[in-house]
């Protein structure tokens, strides 16, 4: 891959060139490679579960902080609370198989539907305000549904829902899961490309960049807010919906926890916010690194002096993240320069 | 029903020192720099620890343990701030980057004490813990009075240092407004360092008083700072006397959820304060509006 060929600005035209033409077949093989893996668990004998497992999480939160980005980056709008809606979408789907019986595959993307209409309302009330306030807002957000939820028993209250296993053979069971959060993060990926490039993408950055100003030029900047809350609920949604039977249960104690809701910003941060591969390079990074330290360490306290160490090297010394930064060097592979 | 009223107001405000207390750095930290502090209840769970292990090893006296955990905390605050802060006063991304930084160092300190102290839930147990005074049938725990008093005793002296102390003007002048400070000769710089220790100290002291009144394990400060935040919000972010009367309001208020709907809600009624205040009316009762810039 030529390497050589980089954008150095914002320019637009540069899909010409020999770089971004190949990028197209390369990113092709890759969502190839990655639809073919789970053929590998039929044809050998080993147990790739392992790998199963990996690649479903890291999908997972390239979805959350995929999403995240539309709100948080994309228009500026910090939320420390995106968790809400994973457990929106987790707790639907979890109700409606333990008491109709529905699974959450059929489920997921309605869990989705119901996500953004919360996150519209939402949206609606809360972004009336802006810069601390606003993140604060977020903050209390969750902690108010927490509250609710642990003190709610037909929600399950502290120890929450468990949930069946489908009823697969343990070679097969993690398949269904693997090819549904393969589209959910494919499409979550493709809905906030197509977001970018849109007036509604241009309105958000100009809102971001100063919302005066894009009042003033004509944006519906109240509109634009809210719909982009919106938007950034649904996929975390569905994601949420399909994760509550991965794992087989909901519980405040996973999905209504500070950390959930602070890894979408730190892996977008990372990644560099604002850009449509940021938050994918962030969600893989973070993860493989979060994986690897669990494996050689251990312990969850490591994991969260780790997020944090991270989070502010990033926030000190490369505010714009690693896309963000490498295309202000020049250096952005053409690979990566979806924007 | 309401033949518990005075009762409840006794308790809340007992308890409403210490939560004023606990908020009185908060809102200095946020007037004085406009940084919305997400780790000032972790900054509070450091000094809680370094009082117990005080208490338990040296069987220190957490009231004693005040004199130590304040210059200790005065100092940790004047170099978290060197260290993060002071370097992005100019950045056009200010208020999210130290927010940010600010969440990223409670995360920070959340896993560290967890890896040293572990997730057993503390709490120092001196002997006026389990004591009480009577006034007629109304019951008052010494340890909520002791800690409500000196909680608004170290409020009257903050209070002093800034109206009547050199560094208290400079600290007053950033506040109002920084750049004109800068132009009569304030060193905003050093002024921040300074309050922003401050204000850390603040919730050292807080910390050792908090030890003996409630409980803590590493990963109980966020729902403190809900707390804390729906006391200075309602208030009025950066005003200290707001911070005092939010405290007692909402203080009063969770006693009273506490005790007409049931324990467990006790805690909602600051979320929801916190919740409802920012989207009624964001620059609370005393303050002005928090802006986005």
């Amino acid at each position: 891959m030529a390497t050589a060929d980089v954008s150095v600005t914002d320019n637009r035209d540069t899909t010409t060139s020999s770089g971004y033409k190949s990028r197209k077949y390369i990113l092709g093989v890759i969502v190839a490679a990655l639809a073919l893996v789970p053929v590998l668990q039929w044809q050998t004998t080993n147990n790739l579960n392992f790998w199963l497992n990996l690649l479903i999480i890291i999908f997972l939160w390239i979805t959350m902080s995929t999403s995240w980005n539309i709100i948080g980056g994309y228009a500026g709008y910090i939320s420390l609370g995106h968790n809400v809606f994973a457990a929106i979408g987790g707790y639907l789907a979890a109700m409606l198989l333990l008491r109709l019986d529905i699974p959450v595959f059929v489920t997921a993307p309605f869990a989705g539907l119901v996500a953004m209409v919360v996150g519209f309302v939402i949206g609606l009330i809360t972004l009336r305000v802006r810069g601390p306030a606003f993140i604060i807002s977020t903050i209390a957000l969750v902690l108010v549904l927490r509250t609710i939820i642990d003190n709610w028993d037909f929600l399950g209250g502290v120890r929450g829902l468990t949930l069946p296993l489908i009823g697969l053979d343990v070679q097969l069971v993690k398949i269904p899961f693997y090819y549904a959060m393969l589209l959910v993060a494919l499409l979550s990926i493709y809905f906030s490309y197509w977001i970018r490039h849109s007036k509604f993408g241009l309105g958000l950055r100009a809102i971001s960049q100063d919302e005066i100003k894009a009042e003033t030029a004509g944006i519906p900047t109240k509109m634009y807010k809210v719909l982009a809350y919106a938007a950034s609920a649904f996929f975390i949604g569905v994601a949420g919906a399909l994760w509550s039977q991965y794992v087989t249960f909901v519980d405040p104690g996973t999905y209504l926890i500070i950390l959930f809701g602070a890894r979408p910003v730190l892996m977008t941060l990372l990644g560099g916010k604002g850009t449509v591969a940021g938050p994918v390079v962030g969600a893989a990074l973070v993860i493989l690194a979060t994986e690897f330290s669990e494996s050689q360490f251990g312990g969850t306290e490591l994991n969260v002096i780790g997020v944090g160490v991270v989070m502010i090297i990033v926030l000190l010394f490369f505010p714009d993240g690693l896309v963000g930064s490498l295309r202000r060097a020049g250096r952005l592979p053409a690979l990566l320069d979806w924007d | 029903m309401i033949a518990d009223l005075p009762q409840i107001i006794v308790t809340g405000l007992a308890l409403g020192g210490l939560y004023a207390l606990m908020a009185s750095g908060l809102t200095l930290i946020f007037g004085v720099m406009r940084i919305v502090n997400l780790a000032h209840p972790a900054f509070i769970f450091i000094s809680a620890y370094i009082t117990w292990k005080l208490f338990t090893d040296l069987s220190i006296d957490p009231l004693v343990a005040l004199a130590v955990t304040m210059p200790v905390m005065f100092v940790f605050g004047m170099i978290v701030y060197k260290l993060f802060f002071a370097r992005e006063a100019d950045n056009p991304r200010y208020i999210e980057i130290t927010v940010l930084t600010t969440f990223a160092l409670a995360l920070i300190i959340e896993g560290v004490l967890g890896f040293i102290f572990k997730g057993t839930v503390r709490s120092t147990n001196p002997p006026y813990s389990q004591q009480a005074f009577f006034i007629g049938d109304i019951f008052l725990s010494r340890a909520q009075l002791y800690a409500g008093l000196i909680g608004i005793g170290l409020i009257a002296f903050l209070w002093v240092i800034l109206q009547y102390t050199r560094i208290g003007y400079a600290i007053r002048a950033t506040t109002q407004n920084r750049s004109a400070a800068q132009v009569v000769g304030v060193n905003v710089e050093r002024t921040s360092m300074i309050a922003f220790g401050l204000g850390v100290a603040m919730a050292g002291a807080a910390g050792s008083l908090f030890s003996f009144v409630f409980t803590f394990f590493p990963g109980g400060h966020w729902e403190w700072l809900a707390i804390l935040l729906a006391l200075i919000v309602l208030g009025g972010m950066g005003s200290l006397p707001g911070a005092v009367i939010g405290a007692y309001l909402l203080t009063i208020a969770s006693v009273f959820v506490n005790d007409q709907i049931g324990f467990k809600w006790g805690p909602m009624t600051f979320f929801l304060a916190l919740f409802i205040v920012l989207m009624v009316r964001p620059q609370g009762l005393f303050g002005s509006k928090i802006e986005a810039t």
